[in-house]
């Protein structure tokens, strides 16, 4: 029995002892590595390796990056770290002017970004300034309007804004689990201009939500809806737009997205350097890599979602541009209207307005 | 017992001061050195954070987003707003369903592999009902997804066999959830039902029967009265990890009705509202430690 | 003749409900493993394979070889930790007797009886308060506190009377404490600690929401497949959790095979 014992005994000394070794050695190392990185809050567009690793060997850093997914969920990153953690933060452009009076951002010098190719609507100083200091770079933009199935439902239907409400598709409907885009689009939906929008409208806008859950099987993030519409779960996905179709275009060709005649809302990225960043230099170049063509190409056609690349001279594919419907783009960026600027408390109410319709029966 | 033990000892203490006294005061301590590692630990990164959080549920934040004074505008909030006690109901209702189910499908489970399964198959029927168990957490629910879709196996499999036309729209709703659950919580049940019939001896219920009862009462009378608290254990682990359970319905629910985990969620990553988190924490906490208080006199039968 | 036949429909039914709950519990599994090897771009029916492109990207995606490093290294700490003080404590709770024993107890096996989020929470708010960064070093906190007590209960109920005998015989031999605790107690409630360690790694390698809620850039592994998640459907993350269910189950089978077996032949 003795031996037997021992046997159980020294192999479990062999695991145990090792363990506590190896783990803390290697937590040591991980602190200790910290030097020579760039620390990146983004969507989930920007971590694919394949656009990430150029820049790394070029600059000889590591790139660490968290996920958010909306404006507030990076301010929610941001309040739980401490001044220097960060150094590059994409960011919904309308949120510019918010962020900036936050303190948050480093004023940003336009000759070092390549502003001649970007078309000027996104270049809009309204998007990337505040009193005429540059904050944020546009690097890639998109719709949120109506995805759809077009084996399943008539896209002529589709031209219609309130098609999603309309009882015929009850049970065949998606809507993107974000706020700002979904509360826009209703807004439109309602025959309001939602940069007008007020406390005034928040009433109806909430009734016109919830009436669109009731008439909806689902709410989703990116992931969720995605994949819903490629499933067929649903025939249609209301906030969808190029980001849900393109990346999925070869295999599901019957997706499609359009902006009905009343509009639709456009949804534009910009990217920019934290004002207690340590790595201003390094950020400053991280912005023009993404900005670069080869960069804004494996950006414009990420794992995560596509869109369509601010820089007109990105290095895409003459069929990555179909996909990308590149030549309908001045149409569309007419057609469709940004994204809201709010201040913190409009923001917060149209949270809490977000919240109650999700929670809705 | 515990108690005039300690009484005991203090009382020994105190009034004794010979070598002997020492001695055994000397064991007392060690006895008291070899807990503190873990009685610290405990303290120090779980009751200390957690009353952390408590004194933050106290403290709504102003308009500003910082933290306000003290006050229990949290608490009123979370029982004034429809949306938030819908959302505990939801919790409570859905992990009912899940204990329930669990329990009720893992029981005929179980009892099938101690007492159908031969003595030396009984270990590997059991690892392969538990096997499961060791995909990711994560990775499990999304694999109900791809099942449950409308292009999925379930689907793909009665289209092939002419049951249905059109497919199913299985995800994406509560049911999908409890689901999801369910399978999880099946093997867990089946694993503390099934170590709780094997300490039972068959010869009880066999007894019984000689003594002229019938197969089933003989069953009735003895063998599930002794195996409620297998079934006590694993339903409280149930209620434990399915109501503070985040992933499950976020990736299964298709947000129709939202659960509490996921509203504290939202709380933290959208609304940057720690204290209203923390409040909403603790309501799950008391939930849970009322389950437990409503059980705790099967669950002291078990041994864990 | 009457009751062999009922008795045979008896089991025909109670086998019969057993194949439908393996049927149940592999079904998952199986749509994840079959469409690991998609050759396609999406992971649903019709299958055309077998391929092991997406295994390919996925040892080629450096945040799942991250996390997978990340995650090893979490398990193995925060058990090892947990299989030492929970031994400790049920040792000397075991051999000793003490002022406020059961309150000390019940201190100790409190956390098995609240969810994986208030853990998560609790830590989370304790270190924003407190200042200290989000990291992997908390994931490891959180993990004891979540494992430490189950190795406790564990190591608590194989501490018997039997084994007390033979450590007070080593002691009246004259061995110090210390002695008597590393080569009499630890050898003969070994199968007990393999077993807590096991279970302890495997609850800290599957958790999430301690780690997604206390962690930025050095994730764990169910962090990396959370936010693969989130980038759409993906045959990548089917052969990432194929590949975590083959790993968990070679290691359960090897040390079943490696330790216990030996023990009972």
């Amino acid at each position: 029995m003795t031996a037997r014992v021992h046997h159980a005994d020294r192999v479990f000394a062999r695991l145990l002892l090792p363990a506590v070794a190896l783990g803390a050695l290697t937590l040591g190392m991980s602190a200790a590595e910290a030097a020579g990185t760039l620390n990146v809050l983004t969507w989930c567009d920007h971590e694919d390796p394949a656009l990430l690793h150029p820049f790394e060997t070029a600059n000889d850093v590591k790139v660490n990056f968290k996920d958010i997914d909306s404006t507030a969920a990076a301010l929610a990153v941001l309040k739980q770290s401490k001044p220097g953690d960060w150094d590059v933060l994409v960011i919904d452009q309308t949120d510019t002017g918010r962020l900036s009076k936050l303190g948050v951002l480093e004023p940003l010098a336009a000759k070092d970004y390549p502003f001649a190719s970007i078309p000027a609507t996104i270049a809009d100083p309204k998007l990337t300034s505040v009193d005429g200091t540059l904050y944020t770079v546009p690097e890639k933009f998109g719709y949120n309007t109506v995805a759809y199935n077009k084996s399943m439902v008539d896209p002529a239907a589709m031209t219609d804004i309130n098609a999603p409400w309309d009882p015929k598709y009850k049970g065949r409907v998606a809507v993107y689990d974000y706020y700002v885009p979904e509360i826009e689009y209703a807004a439109i939906a309602l025959g309001k201009d939602p940069a007008t929008l007020g406390d005034g409208d928040l009433a109806a806008v909430k009734d016109k939500l919830v009436a669109l859950k009731q008439n909806a099987a689902m709410v989703g993030d990116v992931t969720t809806v995605q994949q819903a519409l490629a499933t067929g779960a649903v025939d249609m996905l209301v906030g969808g737009g190029e980001w849900v179709t393109a990346g999925l275009s070869k295999d599901q060709p019957n997706l499609d997205y359009m902006i009905p005649h009343q509009g639709g809302v456009r949804w534009q990225q910009g990217l920019g350097v934290f004002a207690t960043s340590k790595e201003k230099p390094l950020a400053v170049k991280f912005i023009q890599y993404i900005l670069s063509p080869d960069g804004q190409a494996k950006l414009a056609t990420s794992s995560c979602y596509w869109g369509m690349p601010a820089n007109s001279q990105a290095s895409l594919t003459p069929a990555q541009k179909t996909i990308l419907r590149w030549d309908d783009q001045a149409k569309f960026v007419k057609a469709s209207h940004p994204y809201l600027q709010m201040t913190p408390e409009f923001d917060k109410k149209l949270q809490a307005l977000w919240a109650s319709v999700l929670q809705s029966k | 017992m515990g108690v005039g033990t300690a009484e005991q000892v203090i009382a020994s203490s105190i009034v004794t001061a010979s070598p002997a006294a020492r001695a055994a005061l000397r064991v007392r301590l060690a006895g008291l050195l070899y807990v503190t590692p873990a009685v610290l630990w405990v303290l120090v990164f779980f009751f200390a954070p957690v009353l952390i959080m408590a004194g933050y549920s106290f403290l709504p934040l102003d308009a500003n987003g910082e933290l306000g004074s003290v006050g229990t505008g949290d608490y009123r909030a979370f029982f004034a707003q429809g949306a938030y006690l819908g959302a505990l109901w939801n919790s409570i209702v859905t992990t009912a369903i899940v204990v329930a189910c669990s329990s009720l499908l893992a029981y005929p489970f179980a009892y099938g592999i101690a007492r159908l399964v031969a003595p030396r198959f009984q270990r590997i029927a059991l690892a392969a009902a538990i096997l499961p168990f060791w995909t990711s957490y994560v990775v499990r629910s999304y694999a109900w997804l791809l099942a449950l879709s409308p292009t999925g196996v379930i689907n793909y499999t009665l289209r092939s066999l002419r049951l249905i036309d059109h497919p199913l729209i299985l995800a994406y709703n509560p049911h999908a959830t409890e689901l999801g659950f369910i399978h999880f919580f099946i093997m867990l049940n089946t694993l503390t039902i099934y170590a709780n019939l094997v300490q039972i001896n068959p010869r009880y219920a066999l007894a019984a029967q000689d003594l002229g009862a019938s197969k089933w009462w003989g069953f009735l009378t003895v063998t599930l009265p002794l195996s409620v608290p297998g079934i006590a254990v694993g339903a409280f682990l149930t209620i434990v990890l399915c109501i503070g359970d985040y992933v499950t319905p976020q990736i299964l629910g298709g947000f129709r009705e939202l659960l509490l985990p996921q509203l504290i969620m939202m709380q933290i990553q959208r609304q940057l509202d720690l204290p209203m988190a923390s409040a909403m924490s603790l309501i799950l906490t008391v939930v849970v430690a009322m389950a437990y208080l409503a059980m705790q006199r099967w669950l002291k039968m078990a041994r864990l | 003749m009457m009751s062999g036949f009922t008795r045979n429909c008896g089991s025909a039914i109670a086998y019969g409900y057993m194949a439908l709950c393996y049927a149940f519990i592999f079904l998952p599994v199986a749509v994840l493993v079959l469409f690991s090897f998609q050759g396609g771009d999406l992971p649903v029916p019709p299958f055309n394979g077998p391929s092991l492109r997406w295994y390919a990207a996925a040892f080629a995606d450096s945040r799942l070889v991250d996390g997978f490093g990340n995650s090893l290294v979490v398990a193995l700490l925060s058990s090892a930790l947990s299989v030492v003080t929970g031994f400790l404590a049920a040792y000397g709770m075991a051999r000793h007797e003490f002022p406020g024993k059961p309150a000390l107890q019940a201190v100790i096996i409190l956390p098995l009886a609240v969810s994986y989020l208030l853990v998560g929470m609790g830590l989370l708010v304790a270190a924003s308060a407190s200042g200290f960064r989000p990291g992997l070093w908390i994931v490891v906190i959180g993990h004891v506190v979540i494992n430490m007590p189950l190795a406790f209960a564990i190591c608590h109920a194989q501490l018997g009377e039997h084994q007390r005998k033979i450590e007070l015989a080593a002691r009246d031999l004259g061995a110090s404490t210390i002695r008597v605790l590393l080569t009499i107690t630890v050898p003969i409630i070994a199968p007990a600690l393999i077993a807590a360690f096991c279970l302890c790694f495997t609850l800290s390698w599957d958790e999430f929401i301690i780690a997604f809620l206390n962690t930025r850039f050095d994730v764990t592994l169910p962090v990396v497949i959370w936010s693969l998640l989130r980038g759409g459907l993906n045959p990548v993350t089917n052969a990432a959790g194929s590949f975590i269910f083959l790993f968990s189950v070679v290691l359960i089978v090897a040390v079943e095979a490696l330790l216990l077996r030996k023990r009972r032949s």
